[in-house]
C-alpha cells in the first residue's frame, strides 16, 4: 500500500476516530490506554483492509476491531499490573467538572466515580467489554456477541458477574446515604 | 411465578428479556420483594454513568498517521534467512533423529542407565511442530514474499514431519523418496497461496461438528491406550471391542467423512490466525495441520500396509503397539503417535475452553486450564510410557 492508500484510508477513519477513541476511553478507563487502543486498532485496520467486506458497515468493522484491541490489551495491563496508568479517566473528568459551585456534591461524586472505577478495574477483561457495551454503548446482547466473538449465553453470563461485581460494592455504599 | 433471579432482573433492566418481558413486569408490580430488589439494582446500575466524552486533538491525528506510516512500512519484514533454515532443518534431519531414537531405544533395553537418551531422541524427533510455532510466533508472513511463502511452507511441513515421514515410508520406503517429497513440498510453497475465505463463520460450525464425532472416537482411543499402561492384555481386549464397533458401516462411514470434512475445513481456516505474538492461535493452527496430517496417514495406513489383507488380531497389534522402540519402523510410529495425542488434547482443550467461557468466570475458566494441562501431561507421559513398552502388569 501507498502513501496515498494511507491518506484515503486517514479521511475515512477520521470521522470514527472520535467515537473509537472515546470507546476506547470507555473501555480501558484511561486515557493514555485508550490512545495507545486506537493507534493498535487503527494499525490493524489498515493493514488488514483488504479483509474489510464492502457490505458491511465501517464502523462495526473498526468497532470490532478496537473491541479486540482492547480485549488484548487489557489482558496484557493484567498480566503487568505496573502497565496501569495512574491517572484515571474518572479523576480527568472531575477535574473538567470541578467549576461546579457544591463542593460537598462535587466530593461525593468524585468518591463515587472513584469506587466505580475501582469496581470496574476488578472486573475481567471480558465482563468489563461487555459491560462497558452493553450499559455505556446500548449494544444489544446479540450485537456485543458478534462484536466480541463468543456467544450470546457467554455474552450474558459476563455481564451477570460484572452487574454483580457493582452491586455488591455499590449497593452498601447507596443505602449508606 | 417465584422470585426473580439477579439474572433475570439484570436482563430486565436493560430490556433483554425478550418474551418474559410482560411476564417480569407483571411480576415486579404484584412482588414487592422483587421490586425492591429491582429498584436496588436499577438505582445502582442508573448512577453507573460513562465518562464525560473526550474530544480528541490534532496531535492525536498526527501521532497515529507517523505511527502508521512507521509501522505500515516497516509491516511483515521478509521473513530472516535463518527462520527460513530452522523450519526446514526439522524435516530435513527428521530421519536422523528417528535413527538416534531407535539407537537410544536399544541402548536403554542394554543399560537402563540410558532410558534418558530415549527421552532427549524423543524431544528431538517431536521438537518440529514446536520449533514451527516459536517461529511463526516470531515472524509475520506475508504472502506477497517469496521468503515468507517459502517460510509458511517450512513450518505446515515442519509441523506435520511425523506424519508426512511414515506416509511417504508406508507409499515409498527409502531416504530418497522422503527428500524427493521434501523437494516437492518446497516447490509447492513457491506458487502464490490461494487466499482464505474472509467468513470462516460456518466453516467453523461444521469443523467443530465433525469434530465431536472424531472426539468420541480418539477419546476411547487415547483411554484404551492409558489402558495398555495397565495391562497389555486389557488393551488387547478393548481393541477387540472397539474395531468390532466402528468397523460397523455407519460408524466407518461416519469416521471417515467427519475426518475428510475436518481436513477440508482445517485448510480453509489455514493461517487465517497465524499472526507473531499470538501463542495460543498459533498452537491451535500448529495442531490442526498436525492432526489433519494424522488422519491421512491413519486413514490411508490399511490401504497402504496390508492391501486386501484381513486386519492383525488385537493380541498382535498390542504387542507390536507396546514395543515400538524395536525396531526401526515402530520407532517412527512413536513421535507420531505420541505428538497425535498432543496435538488432538489440545485442540479440544481450546475448544473446551472457549466453551467453558460461556458458562464460567475467567478466573475458575483459568484454573480449569491449569487443571486440565495437568491431566493432558499425565496422560501423555502415560501413553508414552505404554508405547515404550512399560507396563504395570505384564
Amino acid at each position: 500500500m501507498t502513501d496515498g492508500d494511507l491518506e484515503v484510508f486517514l479521511s475515512l477513519v477520521e470521522r470514527h476516530r472520535r467515537y473509537l477513541y472515546n470507546l476506547a476511553v470507555r473501555i480501558t478507563g484511561n486515557a493514555q490506554d485508550a490512545k495507545d487502543v486506537v493507534q493498535e486498532c487503527l494499525l490493524n485496520a489498515y493493514l488488514h483492509l483488504d479483509g474489510f467486506e464492502q457490505r458491511a458497515d465501517l464502523r462495526t468493522w473498526l468497532n470490532r476491531i478496537l473491541v479486540n484491541c482492547a480485549l488484548d490489551h487489557l489482558r496484557m495491563v493484567r498480566r503487568r499490573p505496573d502497565m496501569n496508568d495512574p491517572t484515571p479517566i474518572t479523576d480527568i473528568a472531575d477535574v473538567a467538572v470541578s467549576s461546579s459551585p457544591d463542593p460537598e456534591r462535587l466530593a461525593w461524586r468524585a468518591d463515587w466515580r472513584r469506587q466505580v472505577s475501582a469496581v470496574m478495574d476488578t472486573m475481567s477483561p471480558l465482563e468489563r467489554v461487555t459491560f462497558t457495551l452493553r450499559h455505556f454503548e446500548g449494544h444489544s446482547i446479540s450485537e456485543i456477541a458478534q462484536l466480541v466473538g463468543i456467544g450470546d449465553s457467554a455474552t450474558k453470563q459476563h455481564i451477570f458477574r460484572a452487574v454483580r461485581k457493582l452491586r455488591l460494592a455499590l449497593e452498601p455504599h447507596w443505602s449508606g446515604r | 411465578m417465584s422470585h426473580l433471579r439477579h439474572d433475570d432482573l439484570v436482563l430486565h433492566y436493560y430490556g433483554e428479556d425478550g418474551p418474559r418481558l410482560l411476564e417480569v413486569e407483571r411480576h415486579l408490580q404484584t412482588c414487592s420483594e422483587c421490586a425492591i430488589a429491582y429498584e436496588a439494582l436499577a438505582r445502582t446500575l442508573g448512577a453507573v454513568t460513562p465518562p464525560e466524552f473526550v474530544e480528541t486533538t490534532v496531535d492525536d491525528l498526527w501521532a497515529v498517521r507517523q505511527m502508521l506510516r512507521e509501522r505500515a512500512a516497516s509491516r511483515a519484514p521478509k521473513v530472516s534467512a535463518p527462520f527460513v533454515a530452522l523450519v526446514w532443518l526439522m524435516p530435513l534431519l527428521y530421519p536422523l533423529t528417528l535413527r538416534a531414537l531407535f539407537a537410544g531405544g536399544r541402548l536403554a533395553q542394554e543399560h537402563t542407565i540410558a532410558t534418558p537418551l530415549v527421552a532427549l531422541g524423543l524431544a528431538w524427533a517431536c521438537a518440529g511442530p514446536f520449533v514451527a510455532a516459536f517461529a511463526l510466533n516470531r515472524m509475520a508472513v506475508d504472502f506477497e514474499w517469496l521468503s515468507s511463502r517459502v517460510f509458511a511452507g517450512g513450518a505446515m511441513v515442519a509441523s506435520a514431519t511425523p506424519g508426512l515421514y511414515l506416509l511417504v515410508a508406508r507409499v515409498q520406503p527409502g531416504l530418497v523418496w522422503w527428500y524427493a517429497a521434501l523437494a516437492a513440498a518446497a516447490l509447492m510453497s513457491l506458487a502464490p497461496w490461494p487466499s482464505t475465505p474472509r467468513s470462516t463463520k460456518y466453516v467453523l460450525v461444521v469443523h467443530r461438528l465433525s469434530a465431536a464425532v472424531i472426539t468420541v472416537f480418539a477419546l476411547t482411543h487415547v483411554a484404551n491406550q492409558m489402558v495398555g499402561f495397565v495391562s497389555e492384555s486389557s488393551y488387547a481386549a478393548a481393541l477387540t471391542f472397539l474395531r468390532e464397533s466402528y468397523h460397523q458401516p455407519i460408524a466407518a462411514w461416519a469416521l471417515l467423512t467427519s475426518s475428510a470434512v475436518q481436513i477440508v475445513t482445517g485448510a480453509t481456516m489455514g493461517m487465517k490466525k497465524v499472526r507473531p505474538g499470538a501463542w495460543k492461535d498459533n498452537v491451535q493452527a500448529i495442531s490442526g495441520w498436525y492432526l489433519a496430517m494424522f488422519l491421512i496417514t491413519h486413514a490411508l495406513a490399511p490401504r497402504l500396509l496390508n492391501p486386501g489383507v484381513a486386519p492383525a488380531p488385537a493380541a498382535v497389534i498390542a504387542a507390536t503397539q507396546f514395543n515400538l522402540l524395536a525396531t526401526a519402523r515402530g520407532a517412527a510410529t512413536l513421535p507420531f503417535l505420541l505428538l497425535g495425542v498432543v496435538a488432538f488434547l489440545y485442540h479440544i482443550g481450546t475448544y473446551a475452553r472457549l466453551a467453558a467461557l460461556a458458562y464460567l468466570a475467567e478466573a475458575q475458566v483459568r484454573r480449569l486450564s491449569y487443571a486440565g494441562v495437568l491431566v493432558a501431561a499425565s496422560v501423555v507421559v502415560t501413553v508414552g510410557l505404554a508405547l515404550c513398552g512399560v507396563h504395570v502388569i505384564r
